[in-house]
């Protein structure tokens, strides 16, 4: 298993689970990332990323109701776990760091005027 | 909410869905697709959601959804191959005779498949080096004759080409060629031959030959001009560096070299050693006469399209210019049409072709003849191993009980399978090395085109191949081992049912038999026809004449220089000679009466009759020196024009050749054409400037020598041409080889066949003694005499040989007179014999073979099989 590295797009659906709250599953996880990321992916793409995260501990799952729109066939919701919290917290640290050491002026031209 | 069962998403991808993916996440997957699936259906339409759905399908095709095969059973596997293999050849050692069936009728089987995939490899690798294959396409002609069949052609009048590039757009290039340059270049006072053909312009830009030197773009431009390859420029100059040189033909005709280019590739349909520029045709002969419409007889227009034509866009132009053309064509017509270069070789039968020829017919024959006997031997294999499925089912049922799966039980089987059928393989090889010769030597065609030469691409073939059949011919077997029930097995119970299936087994035994007889019935009434050609009474005599080409050489000298040679005992003159399948006809018109009919004609000089043995009727042969036009016909002629006995028509008129001619003789009937014809009305004229052969008649003890004199005053006469002369005898033979290369053939195949069958009888009458061994001993115990068991275990074989010959008798006739002997007008007759010999042969070889097993076995002491029960 790889480390507990949080790649970028793994950290995307993180933040969109936890925005989701109580509803994240597959069906909004994908539309939520397509609306608000502007993202268009595969419900497979989105599948390896959850399996991602599930192995390096950062979310858990558990089945859900089923419901006939579905052929009858259960949800599974997401939810983040503590771990994985932290796991943002570090990301967003990290490159708030980042953001900080660099000079005003690159990263807003035309600021001193 | 819509009923479910109205909008489902599509059953093939979900089905598809399941079987890739694992079944933890199905359920989840396939009900988030399912969900977006409605929404969509319902926001965009059901047909935008199934596109969406089956999208989304394909791109779950990943590693983290797709099933795991189980990493643990995978490690395994490595050493149960190893297992596979040596209980696999363990078992091979163990039934060293079943081993040695199988391995030799499968590498007999499998030298014919080996011949099969490296001379269609072959075939079909012809004119690929084309950089602009795809595009080329030749035009071809119909011949509409009255009251003729269509005639095929390869070749079309040079006007089409013509036209094609003047009148219409569309064609990219359009080039004409035109067969028979032929000539002698003079070189130091020696005389070269080369030969090739006329080409107009676009040639080197249609086709891919490399240019050597000189510029690609003008080569055939300019009348006088010509490419010479490297081969006759080698003759020619001694170098390859010529471009520019002028060479002088021997009709004072001289060419400047223009370009020079690499040996045409051996597979290439067209070869050549030199290409004189169309123009340079044009100013030779006369212009009109080669453009002419009804000129289709020695040209071939092909034409390149640009990217993305089909032919059948431009077929109209063609249609537009038949029509136009066919309308001052008299009775006849033509059709025209687009061949692509891809399909002229092998092709289908064209006449006129421009160089070598394959008939796509061959080729199917070959993929029959070797599917037939690969299926046949396959099946040797597979009715062997699943009659000996029971000494195997212990180890079948070990192995399920230590938990072995069907698959891994099916995959050793198919593995044993595959080992025999590679060992095979390799005896296989040598085979078709030793073969390879024979096979080349078949048949003219198939010696001048391929050479059967193996590449690292072949033995990749070749292995495949191999796998291929060992997978097939182990299919069934496996089946049935990998079926078997380790209760059943273990528990002892002898009631395997391994045997059923028994009839299809008799029946297919029962095919291979008819297949050999087949074979062997064909081969002798092939060999008993041949034989009947060759010696046929022509009506005149052909031992001991030799024929000697003049090759435009003055007959006369020639005829007096060879009359001196001791040995040679008379001397003729003729343009050519009959019985070998040539012909010359024309219209002939009796003066007197008013019908006119094909006449054959040839012509000789005052000794040919004689001296050719022919009997003549009335009158008399011709004489030196005559001048008034005279002719010798047959007795066909008088018949059909009805001119009464021999002695009424001479001195009558018939005219020929554009003159009235004096009958001054009739001779005998005699057989002119090959024996696929009938005897025609006949003719011989006596116009001297036109002879192409002398008949010599030797008659001298020491042969050799006597050619050697002949030979040698040939060569004081003519030092540059090379002396061709072939005896009578070997001319008529060659002009029967295509029924030699049949016999060849099914002489081959017979063999093939024959041992096939008589090794898969071999391994079912062993199996069969074997398994019922205890039956006849205790048979034997109670009294049967030796005869009675022989008789108990043949009789089954004895029905199914009766069945079979009786459904071979009937088919091997029909086959040979429509497939072997079609047009045969005089044809042996079918008797007894010829059909017995072939079945009883296969009767004495399938009863020694069942009956040495028999006796074997009942002759040995009854105590050893009895004693441990």
């Amino acid at each position: 298993m790889k480390g507990s590295h949080l790649g970028e797009f793994q950290e995307v659906v993180l933040l969109v689970i936890l925005s989701l709250d109580d509803n994240a599953y597959g069906v909004t996880i994908k539309q939520e990332i397509a609306e608000k990321v502007n993202r268009s992916i595969s419900r497979g793409a989105l599948h390896t990323a959850l399996t991602r995260l599930e192995e390096k501990g950062f979310i858990t799952s558990e089945q859900g109701e089923s419901h006939p729109d579905r052929g009858g066939r259960k949800k599974r919701y997401y939810t983040v776990t503590n771990k994985g919290v932290a796991a943002l917290h570090d990301a967003k640290s990290i490159r708030d760091q980042l953001w900080n050491q660099i000079p005003r002026l690159k990263l807003y031209p035309g600021y001193d005027k | 909410m819509k009923p479910r069962n109205n909008i489902s998403p599509p059953k093939y991808y979900e089905q598809f869905f399941e079987w890739f993916c694992r079944p933890e996440y199905f359920e989840e997957l396939q009900g988030d697709l399912e969900e977006r699936y409605e929404r969509n259906c319902i926001e965009l339409g059901q047909k935008k959601a199934s596109g969406i759905y089956k999208r989304e399908v394909l791109k779950m095709f990943r590693p983290s959804v797709i099933k795991k095969i189980n990493t643990q059973y995978r490690l395994n596997n490595i050493a149960m191959f190893k297992n596979y293999s040596l209980v696999a050849l363990r078992s091979i050692a163990r039934n060293k005779l079943f081993s040695a069936i199988n391995i030799i009728g499968l590498s007999i089987s499998m030298m014919v498949g080996l011949l099969a995939i490296s001379f269609i490899s072959e075939l079909y690798s012809y004119d690929t080096f084309h950089e602009k294959k795809d595009r080329i396409y030749r035009v071809i002609n119909t011949l509409h004759e009255e009251g003729e069949d269509p005639a095929y052609y390869a070749s079309t009048s040079p006007l089409t080409g013509q036209r094609l590039s003047e009148n219409y757009s569309g064609y990219e290039k359009v080039v004409t060629i035109y067969r028979g340059f032929s000539a002698d270049v003079k070189r130091d006072d020696q005389k070269i031959p080369i030969a090739g053909f006329y080409a107009s312009e676009a040639f080197f830009d249609v086709f891919t030959f490399t240019m050597l030197s000189g510029d690609h773009k003008r080569t055939l431009t300019d009348p006088y001009t010509i490419v010479l390859t490297r081969a006759s420029a080698e003759k020619i100059f001694g170098k390859t560096d010529v471009v520019g040189e002028i060479i002088e033909l021997n009709d004072n005709i001289q060419l400047t070299v223009t370009g020079v280019v690499e040996n045409p590739p051996r597979t290439s349909h067209m070869s050549f050693e030199a290409i004189v520029s169309f123009e340079t045709l044009k100013k030779v002969q006369d212009p009109k006469r080669i453009m002419r419409w009804s000129n289709m007889w020695n040209s071939h227009v092909y034409v390149l399209l640009p990217q993305g034509t089909h032919p059948e866009d431009l077929q109209a132009n063609l249609e537009e210019i038949a029509t136009q053309e066919n309308s001052s064509f008299g009775t006849s017509s033509v059709e025209m049409e687009f061949q692509s270069l891809n399909s002229i070789f092998p092709g289908k039968k064209l006449y006129n072709q421009l160089g070598a020829r394959m008939e796509i017919k061959n080729v199917n024959y070959m993929i029959i003849l070797a599917v037939i006997v690969l299926a046949s031997a396959a099946f040797n294999y597979t009715n062997l191993s699943v009659a000996r499925a029971l000494k195997r089912s212990k180890e079948v049922g070990i192995r399920k009980v230590v938990g072995a799966r069907k698959g891994q039980v099916f995959l050793q089987f198919i593995l044993e399978a595959i080992i025999i059928s590679t060992v095979a393989l390799v005896f296989a090889y040598f085979l078709f090395q030793l073969i390879r010769p024979e096979f080349l030597s078949l048949n003219r065609d198939i010696q001048r085109t391929t050479t059967l030469e193996l590449s690292f691409i072949h033995y990749i073939y070749f292995f495949v191949f191999s796998v291929v059949i060992g997978i097939i011919s182990g299919l069934l077997p496996s089946a049935v081992l990998s079926r078997l029930k380790p209760s059943t097995i273990l528990r002892g119970s002898t009631q395997l049912k391994v045997t059923s299936g028994f009839t299809l087994r008799k029946l297919l035994i029962g095919l291979q038999f008819t297949l050999s007889m087949a074979f062997v019935i064909l081969v002798s009434l092939a060999y008993k026809q041949y034989q009947f050609n060759l010696n046929f009474d022509l009506g005149f005599e052909t031992a001991d004449i030799l024929n000697v080409r003049v090759q435009g050489n003055d007959s006369e000298l020639l005829t007096n220089s060879f009359s001196q040679v001791p040995g040679v005992s008379s001397v003729s003159k003729s343009s050519w000679i009959p019985s070998v399948g040539s012909f010359w006809t024309t219209r002939g018109k009796y003066i007197e009466g008013d019908n006119s009919t094909t006449v054959h004609l040839l012509n000789v000089d005052a000794n040919y009759l004689d001296n050719l043995g022919h009997q003549v009727l009335a009158g008399r042969s011709f004489t030196e020196g005559m001048t008034v036009p005279q002719v010798v016909v047959n007795q066909k002629l008088l018949k059909h024009f009805e001119m009464g006995e021999p002695v009424d028509a001479i001195g009558k008129h018939i005219r020929l050749e554009g003159k009235d001619r004096a009958i001054i003789g009739v001779v005998k009937d005699f057989q002119h054409a090959t024996l696929d014809n009938e005897i025609f009305p006949f003719a011989f004229l006596n116009e001297p400037d036109n002879y192409q052969l002398i008949n010599l008649k030797i008659e001298s003890a020491d042969n050799i020598n006597t050619m050697q004199q002949i030979e040698e005053k040939w060569s004081e006469l003519d030092p540059s041409h090379e002396f061709q002369a072939f005896f009578y005898k070997d001319r008529i033979e060659r002009a029967y080889s295509k029924l030699s290369t049949s016999l060849q053939t099914l002489g081959l195949l017979a063999i093939i066949a024959v041992s096939i069958s008589i090794l898969g009888l071999l391994g079912m009458a062993v199996y069969t003694t074997e398994s019922r061994i205890k039956e006849l001993t205790i048979r034997k115990v109670l009294g049967a005499s030796v005869q009675n068991l022989i008789t108990l275990l043949s009789k089954n074989f004895l029905l199914m040989f009766v069945i079979a010959s009786g459904i071979t008798i009937p088919v091997t006739i029909y086959a040979f007179e429509n497939w072997i002997v079609p047009n045969l007008v005089h044809r042996i007759d079918i008797g007894f014999w010829e059909i017995g010999s072939g079945l009883l042969a296969i009767l004495v070889l399938a009863t020694l073979t069942i009956g040495s097993q028999t006796l074997k076995a009942v002759k040995r002491n009854p105590v050893e099989h009895l004693r441990n029960e």
